[in-house]
């Protein structure tokens, strides 16, 4: 099945309490989003030569110009050989993995340690933000761009909001096997439908959460890695694409960059859609997990709605997706903390909701409006 | 309105678009090498990347590309208005904006509805703002 595989992998994993307040600085969720995950790899601080970071939304007013790593490296006692920070929205995560995996596989560092943490509570009305002359009419938010984008695809694939539910849904029930999510309390279709709008057709079930969180995982060579904690995963495939133009395509709003993404990435890990096991999509919205589901191939452009539908999703469906919760109900990780999850459910510690016999696991980030998308598929040792 | 709308605030590049808006005229920039017509406004050509263009007046017929009613204000000046309609417009000759629909009910709003093109004054800039076409008008 598999041709090939990277010679980075994941060696650690590690995150903070996920909640909508911890009382804690960004600054103390990251640093203790390096401290647990360089000690799950079994690591020690000097053995960190890599630190890859991502602000998060609120920290980048707080700070105005000061590079983020430097700040964090400095806190860390952290002279690396390789650092920076990455700014692609949602997809910044995933993107610091690949960052990570192509500078330990090109000798320029050895143990890279990739860290996202946030604390929106300390940081309130961030999330209301507009873009160019948008405010004007009124166009604010992430909801707005995500909603224009589900009326687009039930307009021409017949999509309903129902399908859209069936996500959050599914995703709530995964998050009530998930001790650490910040929503555990039971969701059914009935109260998806009964949630108010807030940029139709999208209700506030549509919306991932608002969270403090950080989390972390540590990068390093196979043989490095040979010898801690716990058994490697594999980085096997990855790629990126984006689409900066937006308006002008003809698909806008119904195809992510996702599309042009998926081939790569299937290809450098030398696998199928049909060889995943489990999905751990970016999912600010419901609707974007949907475009996913077609743009990597999981099933036709306008069919994504029926391939969620009876559970498709499920720990037990067509593919088990965002086994955690998601952003939608585990919590905002900025993308981090699915990666943590499908490391975690590759070495099978995932108890009430580990998916059972779990060797492939593709994670996408996506972020600022439908313009960047990264791909990483993991695999067991 | 208690509070007013944000203004759109034209820079170096905008400039040219907000001005012709000012005199009641939706302008795209046009490629005078390659002939492609785009917006948002660009310093070259986005797809042959010539320097020289047109700023080339609308008819302002146009189609709903996609739509989003908003049931939340996030800011006070919208607050009255709600729920309103924001919407992606595909004029006739190509280029797309985002823009609100007005004098319609967001339930009577759909993709690929037909639309006009009409302007919102404020102070001394003015918005371009889509109304669904009349039968034969
Ligand atoms: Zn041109």
């Amino acid at each position: 099945m598999r041709t090939q595989t990277s010679a980075a992998c994941i060696a650690g994993v590690g995150h903070t309490a996920v909640a909508a307040r911890l009382g804690r600085s960004a600054w103390e969720l990251q640093a203790d989003a390096v401290v647990q995950a360089v000690a799950d790899a079994g690591l020690r601080p000097c053995d960190v030569d890599g630190l890859l970071t991502e602000p998060g939304y609120s920290q980048g007013v707080i700070e105005g110009v000061t590079p983020h790593f430097l700040r964090l490296g400095a806190m860390l006692g952290l002279d690396p050989r390789f650092t920076g920070s990455e700014v692609l929205g949602g997809a910044s995560a995933v993107a610091m993995v690949q960052r990570a995996a192509m500078a330990v596989a090109n000798g320029l560092c050895e143990v890279c340690v990739c860290v996202y943490g946030d604390a929106p509570s300390q940081a309130p009305g961030v999330w209301g933000y507009s873009r160019g002359d948008g405010a004007a009419f009124g166009f604010f938010g992430a909801p707005g761009i995500h909603a224009l984008a589900a009326a687009r695809h039930m307009a021409l694939y017949g999509t309903r909001p129902e399908q859209l539910g069936e996500i959050a849904v599914t995703f709530r029930h995964h998050a009530r096997l998930t001790p650490h999510a910040q929503q555990r309390a039971p969701m059914t279709l009935e109260d998806y439908l009964a949630s108010p709008y807030v940029v139709e057709p999208l209700r506030v079930l549509d919306c991932c959460q608002i969270s403090d969180a950080g989390a972390a995982v540590v990068i390093t060579s196979r043989e490095r890695a040979r010898d801690l904690k716990h058994p490697p995963v594999a980085i096997a495939g990855f790629s990126q694409a984006h689409c900066l133009t937006s308006l002008v395509n003809d698909d806008y709003l119904t195809t992510l960059p996702a599309r042009r993404a998926a081939p790569e990435a299937f290809a450098m890990a030398g696998v199928t859609p049909g060889d995943v096991d489990l999905a751990e999509l970016y999912d600010c919205f419901t609707i974007v997990v949907l475009l996913q589901l077609e743009d990597y191939g999981f099933c036709k452009k306008g069919e994504g709605g029926g391939f969620v539908d009876n559970g498709g999703l499920a720990l037990t469906g067509r593919l088990p997706t965002n086994t955690a919760g998601g952003l939608l109900s585990e919590g905002f990780g900025g993308g981090m903390l699915h990666i943590v999850e499908a490391v975690r459910q590759l070495r099978g510690e995932c108890g009430l909701r580990q998916v059972r016999e779990a060797e492939v696991a593709l994670v996408s980030g996506y972020g600022l409006g439908m313009n960047t998308h990264a791909t990483v598929i993991l695999t067991r040792g | 309105m208690n509070e007013a709308r944000p203004l759109p605030a034209p820079d170096e590049v905008t400039r040219p678009f907000w001005s012709a808006c000012a005199e009641h005229r939706l302008c795209f920039q046009q490629c005078r090498a390659c002939g492609y017509r785009w917006l948002p406004a660009s310093v070259v050509c986005p797809r042959c990347w010539a320097g020289e263009c047109d700023w080339v007046p609308s008819e302002g017929e146009g189609t709903v590309f996609s739509l989003a009613v908003y049931h939340r204000a996030y800011h006070p000046a919208f607050q009255a208005l709600l729920p309103y309609v924001v919407a992606v417009i595909e004029l006739a000759e190509g280029p797309r904006l985002v823009s609100n629909l007005v004098g319609v009910q967001p339930q009577d709003v759909s993709v690929g509805m037909a639309v006009r093109l009409e302007f919102l004054d404020l102070d001394d800039r003015a918005l371009p703002l889509f109304r669904p076409r009349t039968r034969g008008g």
